[in-house]
């Protein structure tokens, strides 16, 4: 049985555009998010994505794990960036001071010492917005797109019929096997196997995967035939194929399409000229340095 | 000519017009110092060249071949492919279970997947496993999409899936096997000239290593630790010949897919040949090679057993 996102109809702002053209937005505001580490032009992208999920009309408590598995993704990254100051060293070679913690304490002749400074402050920020923005536009995806429109949104931004459908299966797939992988797990538990603790060397580490591997690429094998007698029942792929729900643009479409190409080309040609690469506000640059 | 051989030859002459325009726009008019051919233009594009005219040869010669056919069957597997890849890179990335690295190679079982999959299924089944596999996981995972490798995992599947191309299975496999071997040495080589070249795939926040610490010698050694032991699989496995074959044709997609994606990098990221070499390919191949040995001809085997049960 196929496990299904968590779409619903809702009155939301990414509902009310073509898959297709959310599809080429969503994939421009990518391309546009990752070509820049300048905080000012991240928050006005931060803006964007949270202008959307806002509108989004998902509650809170449909997508309280995703936020939190994000969340604690992002703080993880971007307060450990901060607190060892390593993450950002390509970015940048000096840095000023604005305050130096010093542990009151020592722990076997080694204080711990913080050192605050405008870079390393400026890259935690840049990084918790830039992630941010990715992980928000993208986990929307499977709670804001018609399960039964994933083909034809394929389809209709140029693949073949036959990998448009695979395109579909996949998205279908995924949160299946996701289950399947859980209730594996579980059953393997019950036979006192535990994934939290491998033990041995690299490769007896890697064999002791398998029971988890591999019982769920057989079953999801041996379970395809079901779809595949049900495709071929209905002749797949025998002549060019017609979807059961069509997709139209509306003007409103192709006014996305075209700010989200529009702005992608022009960001991309402002970061092959260096512009919005890594930003500290000129007024700071008078602290001390490191 | 047919239509769809005169179609295949257009899109490798574009693919070819495409590069040269990059090159000549950006590098040249607008002198952006990435895309600039530096002293041996004529080689790069050499290589480009033969690369594009290898893959029109092979397409060519073996275009009556039943590897290259697309029915329900391989739309199906190659859904199932990916989702699984997608699925299992998602669960094992680190982020879900913390499972534990030993010394710099951290646990990506989920490449076998593309792996078996290309072998069993076929070239193009493979490709879509491992490319859609790939940028669905990195999708779940939140990481942003990363186009050159997505192709490079596209390729691990599809070069494994080649296997079926070639009648003569132990013969091909032994060919496999050399170029493989000259491969890891030459990446190898780059390992002992450039030791203190950081690992730019090991990251660990709570210990304040952001890919930045040097690579350690079982990350380095990884990639012969993995041809060794698949030239055990191979000769220890020598009468079943599916797992051997699997295995070793695995092992040539995941060289060759790693390294286009790790040597694009050269130009995409600007990186240094040696850190796009021994920074990225050694740390993402050599483990998976490792993986490959270990968990493929488990696949193979179980997917064997199913086949006898069933009767397909």
């Amino acid at each position: 049985m196929l496990v299904t996102w968590r779409y619903r109809r809702r009155r939301s702002l990414i509902q009310n555009f073509d898959p297709r053209a959310w599809i080429i937005f969503y994939l421009c505001f990518m391309g546009v998010t990752i070509s820049f580490w300048d905080v000012r032009i991240l928050a006005v992208l931060f803006a964007v994505a949270l202008g959307v999920v806002l509108s989004s009309g998902i509650s809170w408590r449909e997508m309280r794990r995703a936020w939190l598995f994000i969340g604690g993704f992002v703080v993880y990254f971007s307060l450990f960036t901060f607190l060892t100051g390593r993450g950002g060293v390509e970015f940048y070679t000096e840095e000023h001071v604005i305050r130096n913690l010093q542990a009151s304490f020592t722990l076997f002749g080694w204080q711990p010492t913080l050192h605050i400074t405008v870079e390393r402050t400026f890259y935690a920020m840049s990084m918790l917005v830039r992630v941010f923005s990715l992980a928000s536009m993208t986990i929307l995806i499977p709670y804001s797109f018609n399960p039964a429109q994933y083909g034809v949104t394929f389809r209709g931004l140029g693949l073949p019929d036959k990998f448009a459908y695979a395109m579909d299966l996949t998205m279908r797939f995924v949160p299946t096997y996701a289950r399947d992988f859980q209730i594996t797990m579980d059953a393997q538990r019950a036979r006192g196997y535990e994934i939290e603790k491998l033990r041995g060397g690299l490769l007896s580490q890697v064999r002791k995967l398998a029971p988890l591997i591999v019982p769920v690429t057989i079953q999801a094998i041996a379970g395809s035939e079901d779809i595949i007698d049900a495709m071929d029942l209905r002749a797949f792929g025998v002549q060019p194929r017609t979807w059961l729900e069509e997709l139209h643009y509306h003007a409103r479409d192709r006014v996305l399409i075209a700010l989200g190409v529009g702005v992608f080309l022009f960001s991309l040609a402002l970061s092959i000229y260096g512009v919005g690469s890594f930003w500290i506000p000129e007024a700071l640059k008078a602290l001390p340095l490191l | 000519m047919n239509r769809k051989l005169l179609g295949v030859i257009l899109t490798l002459i574009f693919v070819f017009a495409l590069f040269l325009g990059l090159v000549y726009i950006g590098g040249n008019m607008l002198g952006v110092e990435r895309l600039q051919t530096g002293e041996r233009p004529l080689l790069r594009f050499a290589f480009v060249g033969i690369g594009l005219v290898a893959a029109f040869l092979v397409y060519a010669f073996t275009k009556e071949n039943k590897a290259w056919a697309v029915g329900t069957r391989e739309v199906v597997y190659m859904a199932i492919g990916a989702a699984l890849y997608a699925v299992f890179s998602y669960l094992f990335n680190g982020t879900v279970f913390v499972v534990p690295s030993v010394s710099q190679v951290a646990l990506r079982p989920a490449i076998s997947i593309p792996m078996f999959f290309g072998y069993a299924f076929g070239p193009v089944v493979g490709f879509f496993t491992g490319a859609v596999g790939n940028m669905v996981g990195d999708a779940l995972t939140g990481f942003g999409l990363y186009p050159q490798w997505s192709v490079g995992n596209g390729l691990i599947g599809f070069i494994a899936g080649m296997a079926m191309l070639f009648t003569d299975k132990k013969k091909s496999m032994n060919t496999v096997l050399v170029i493989g071997a000259v491969l890891a040495a030459l990446a190898t080589l780059f390992f002992f000239l450039f030791r203190n070249v950081p690992n730019a795939l090991f990251f660990a926040p709570d210990q304040g290593i952001f890919g930045d610490q040097p690579i350690s010698l079982l990350a380095g050694l990884s990639i012969v630790v993995g041809f060794i032991l698949v030239l055990i699989v191979r000769f220890v496995f020598g009468k079943n010949i599916d797992v051997a074959a699997a295995v070793t044709w695995g092992m040539l997609g995941n060289l060759i897919g790693l390294g286009f994606a790790a040597i694009s990098d050269i130009w995409i990221n600007g990186y240094p040949p040696a850190v796009a070499i021994v920074g990225e390919f050694l740390p993402s191949a050599g483990p998976n090679l490792i993986f490959a040995a270990i968990l493929v001809p488990i696949l193979v085997g179980a997917y064997a057993a199913l086949q006898r049960q069933t009767g397909r």
